[in-house]
């Protein structure tokens, strides 16, 4: 009765009276004992968090929500000599996701999201999930999905943001190529650092996402044509949201200009007149010819005044985010290279154009004299197994000075010299080839460049593994004494060569930037950050009077009646003086595995006081006076500014 | 004597108000203030923390607890008045709206994968949260019923046996959190109420062993009872720098709240991981980081000291109730109450497993809300049934 103090009954069931048992008081007090306990805990781990450590977890509160970001520097433009604009910039628009945003989303929409982005972009919807994976170990950057989206596209991704959540739209500037394909090789392209190129990198102050130049100006010249990037912070939320005006701790600095050495106009004509041989060669029935490079210098100073390439690329293919579908069409072998410069890293035999080379070394070494009469045989026999070596024109047998040599291109003449030289122990065409710059880089500004090869002896024990091939025989010397064999250039190198020739012996540094520019602005002119002042042309000790013979041998084949390009420039109104070859390559085509004649010209102008030196090479082209030669005229027509078709001009059968 | 007289002569007239003044009399007048602060304090907490949720309506989360509070004072005055004598009395009917309010979840639509909620229109009902309170005043009627045979395995484990259906349920709704404090109730009743130690022993044994075969021996053979991301949630506090998935996540970015909260805290717009929404959650199960974090050790240790103080008082009521029945009540209130609070506050700090417990009085809610004022209420009837007990 005792425990019912309301207005129940109390219930029969229950056993009464209750009180209060020792046992029951126990097990309170456990739980009281339990309560502090496990209070105690909760207020010893606050007291370690808070203010023990809080501190440094204040500080990770602090950059929990501070991103650093980065922003690429309008990149510089690229200009011709005049100051034509080649490369410039566009504005253009970067879609990027948020990997944190992503996270939050259910498997299946984020799915289905990443099928709708893709569909939208023309990316496959597993592109964009190997691209996410890669930026996988930092979900609070946001990740570029591509560069360059279409207008429509946009304005479409913005109205329909709330089915695209992570999903952002940023601007950017992108790569504009003023003259479309014009110096592709020569400008090269910008695109993402790759992870190689940036451990390569270390210490400098490239950052993972920045865009660096690769292959020709845009990489040699890349520290000064990127600017410096912008850093600062900005405070995000945790879905990456930014919450806070952005801080730059350094604004983007735009790049400065670069000016080239190129004329843009002479550049066209150059690239111009490559199709043109490339046409010729076809119509001479050279079906295989498929390409070449055109090398334009101004002989006394080294600068490029065009330098082209074939075939040749859109780098646009470049901008924005890349199409792998595009790269695959570039690297197929059907299109042969097209990203290749072979002006600078093309390498081919010389052939007849490498004989100013020889007659110079062998003068200079005393076993020539240039008025001694050599007879000009149809073939001669070499060593003790009498190997024939043939002259290319089978008719002509007389005897030749120096001058008559190089205009027609006599080989069996250079074969007699060649035989001297064996004779020597020194490897006099060698040593006077190196001097002249073949078998090494020319140091031009841009890259990747080919050494080439000068055969030396040395080298052939070097190369060879059979004890035959190890030995440098007297048919080796007579091979190179018409640049033929193992010898291999590059048309720089040559157009370097024959600037030697037109200056009067000096070799030339070959450049291709002029100088660095701050961009003109509205009101002043552009201001000369860096000069690059070509460097004093290197005295290799020639005999004045020598290369005087040889620029006399030069004219003559382009000008006598027996010059193997008379045909070309006889009656071209300023004096060129120049020499063919016609190489022997073995080279491998689709269906086609033998020796094909590279038409190879060069040559500079006007005789006396040279401007520019003009070297043509068409892979496959046949005779040099048949393709290269032509090619090169064109060129010459347009620096010269002489109408086509002013005065006759036709090919003829030479070497 | 002076007090019959009294009594008797009132009774015609004002019967209700004489039952009135002697509960209110009667009353804890300590518990009922640090009630009344916790649930001002909790409002003020909610109130800063999401001030920052809902665009353009800072109040919108204050505006709605503030009913749901409403609703509970009078809940808690309802059960405050009513004889605890009667959920008694009413166990059976009481197990079975229980067993039925649970199953109806699983009827219901889901909400976010998980089936917890009741929509009445205006008012989204968990039924696991009523049905702690339910489960707590049936398992104290049966175990009073059968006072002497408590040492009996039949009475032990019938008592396993009427906690272990709703807590199946609620588990499979899936709400492990609820569950859990569903076990703890379990073990508070059989507790207080004098169940021998070698059945209290031999129940912890095996739940130990459940836990382990829940956890490592059946994954290992290929049986998953638990979801993957439940075993990850539970296990990750263990380990937090261990995180391939972000399982953790939530821990690691509670556990920088807090203790960037340091001693006075970084204020409501200082609050950068609440504020930018590193919190997940921080209005509900995360709300105790956001107080730590806003007003540092000083706020939080204030919270806990209140929560110490019912836990006192609550405690010192089980040794005043009246009764075996109302004794294990309150001891099971404590106990749930002591259980939610420590494994809340624990997961945001590291120290306990992550579960979905909101905090009492603190977390947006209206069912926790109501359920908990309403078990302070019967806490009061017990305190003041108590307490007349004692007068006669």
């Amino acid at each position: 009765m005792r425990n019912a103090p309301g207005f129940l009954p109390p219930d029969p069931r229950v056993e009464e009276p209750y009180r209060l048992t020792p046992q029951l008081a126990v097990r309170i007090a456990i739980i009281g004992v339990v309560a502090i306990a496990l209070f105690g805990a909760l207020f010893f781990r606050l007291w370690a968090l808070q203010v023990i450590s809080g501190a440094e977890y204040l500080a990770d509160a602090q950059n929990n929500q501070v991103r650093t970001f980065r922003v690429q520097a309008n990149r510089g433009p690229i200009l011709d000599r005049d100051g034509d604009v080649l490369v410039s910039n566009r504005p253009g628009t970067r879609v990027q996701l948020w990997p944190a945003a992503l996270d939050e989303l259910p498997q299946a929409q984020r799915s289905q999201m990443i099928q709708e982005l893709g569909k939208l972009l023309d990316l496959g919807p597993q592109e964009i999930r190997e691209t996410l994976k890669k930026h996988r170990d930092d979900p609070l950057t946001p990740v570029t999905i591509k560069d360059g989206v279409k207008r429509e596209k946009v304005v479409y991704l913005l109205e329909h943001q709330a089915r695209f959540p992570g999903v952002q739209v940023t601007q950017i500037e992108l790569r504009r190529y003023e003259r479309g394909t014009m110096a592709a090789q020569v400008l090269g392209y910008v695109s993402e650092i790759s992870r190689e190129q940036l451990d390569a990198r270390e210490g400098s102050d490239y950052a993972p996402g920045d865009r660096i130049g690769q292959g020709g100006v845009e990489a040699a010249y890349d520290r000064y044509l990127r600017g410096v990037a912008g850093v600062g912070q900005v405070r995000v939320d945790a879905m990456g949201r930014v919450t806070s005006n952005r801080e730059f701790s350094q604004m983007p600095e735009a790049g400065f200009a670069v000016k080239l050495t190129l004329d843009a106009d002479l550049q066209a004509a150059a690239e111009d007149a490559l199709d043109y041989g490339i046409r010729l060669a076809h119509e001479n029935g050279d079906w295989a010819a498929d390409g070449g490079a055109i090398v334009a210098m101004d002989p006394n100073t080294g600068e490029l005044l065009a330098v082209a390439s074939s075939p040749t690329f859109d780098p646009s293919v470049y901008v924005g985010r890349v199409r792998p579908k595009a790269l695959e069409r570039l690297a197929a072998p059907e299109a042969n290279s097209p990203t290749l410069n072979r002006a600078i890293a093309g390498l081919y035999p010389p052939a007849s154009a490498f004989k100013p080379v020889i007659a110079l070394a062998a003068i200079h070494e005393g076993f020539l004299s240039p008025a001694e009469l050599i007879q000009c045989s149809p073939q001669i026999e070499v060593g003790d197994d009498k190997q024939v070596f043939r002259n290319w024109d089978p008719y002509r047998n007389e005897p030749m000075e120096l001058t008559t040599a190089l205009a027609a291109s006599c080989d069996t003449y250079f074969y007699e010299v060649a035989l001297r030289a064996y004779e020597r122990p020194d490897t006099p065409f060698q040593k006077w080839a190196s001097r002249m710059g073949f078998g090494s880089t020319t140091g031009v500004d841009i890259g990747p460049e080919s050494e080439g090869l000068v055969p030396t002896p040395a080298w052939r024990r070097r190369h060879f593994e059979h004890p035959w091939d190890k030995e440098w025989r007297p048919g080796d010397s007579v091979q190179l004494s018409i640049g033929q064999g193992d010898m291999l250039v590059t048309p720089l190198q040559m157009a370097r060569f024959y600037a030697l020739i037109a200056n009067g012996g000096l070799l030339v540094e070959p450049r291709i930037v002029k100088q660095i520019e701050q961009p003109s602005t509205e009101s002043g002119a552009p201001v000369v950050i860096r000069p690059f002042t070509a460097p004093k042309p290197k005295d290799i000790g020639l005999d004045p009077n020598a290369v005087a013979i040889v620029q006399e041998g030069l004219y003559d084949a382009t000008h006598s009646s027996y010059g193997t390009s008379t045909a070309v420039f006889g009656e071209f109104p300023v004096a060129i003086a120049g020499k063919t070859g016609t190489a022997e390559k073995f080279v491998t085509l689709p269906g086609f595995q033998g020796l094909m004649d590279q038409s190879w010209f060069c040559g500079y102008g006007p005789r006396e006081q040279a401007e520019i030196v003009v070297c043509a090479l068409i892979e496959n082209g046949g005779h040099g006076g048949e393709a290269a030669a032509p090619a090169a005229l064109k060129v010459f027509e347009s620096y010269f500014n002489v109408q086509p078709g002013s005065y006759a001009a036709q090919a003829v059968e030479s070497d | 004597m002076a007090v019959r007289v009294a009594d008797t002569r009132r009774r015609p007239e004002v019967s209700i108000g004489g039952e009135a003044g002697r509960i209110l009399r009667n009353l804890d007048y300590v518990l009922l203030g640090a009630v009344a602060a916790l649930v001002a304090y909790g409002l003020w907490v909610l109130a800063s923390v999401s001030r920052n949720d809902v665009p353009g309506d800072p109040d919108f989360f204050l505006v709605r607890q503030s009913v749901n509070v409403a609703i509970g004072v009078a809940v808690l005055a309802l059960t405050t008045a009513l004889n605890p004598e009667l959920y008694r009395r009413l166990r059976v009917p009481l197990y079975a709206a229980a067993l039925i309010l649970l199953a109806i979840v699983f009827v219901a639509d889901q909400v976010r994968g998980t089936r917890r909620w009741i929509d009445i229109g205006f008012f989204q009902f968990q039924p696991s949260e009523i049905g702690k309170a339910l489960l707590i005043l049936v398992l104290a009627g049966f175990l009073a019923d059968r006072a002497r045979r408590l040492d009996e395995w039949g009475t032990t484990m019938g008592a396993v046996g009427l906690a272990a259906v709703p807590a199946v349920l609620v588990f499979l709704e899936p709400d492990l959190g609820t569950a859990l404090v569903y076990v703890a109730i379990l073990g508070a009743a059989l507790f207080v109420a004098g169940t021998r130690w070698l059945h209290l022993a031999t129940l912890a044994t095996v739940g130990v062993l459940t836990v382990v075969s829940l956890f490592w021996l059946f994954p290992a053979v290929g049986i998953q009872v638990l979801e993957e991301y439940q075993i990850e949630r539970l296990t990750g506090f263990l380990d937090p720098d261990h995180d391939p998935d972000g399982a953790t996540y939530n821990v690691t970015q509670s556990i920088t709240a807090v203790g960037s909260g340091g001693l006075d805290g970084r204020g409501v717009e200082g609050a950068t991981q609440t504020n930018m929404n590193y919190l997940p959650e921080h209005s509900t199960d995360f709300i105790f980081s956001s107080l730590a974090e806003q007003r540092g050790f000083f706020g939080a240790a204030l919270l806990l000291l209140l929560y110490g103080l019912v836990v006192w008082r609550a405690i010192r009521t089980i040794a005043l109730a009246p009764s075996l029945f109302t004794a294990i009540v309150a001891g099971a209130i404590v106990v749930a109450f002591v259980f939610q609070v420590f494994v809340n506050v624990g997961m945001t700090i590291g120290v306990a497993p992550i579960t979905g417990i909101p905090l009492p009085f603190v977390s947006y809610g209206g069912s926790s809300m109501l359920v908990t004022l309403g078990l302070i209420g019967l806490l009061q009837a017990i305190h003041v049934r108590g307490r007349l007990a004692l007068e006669r």
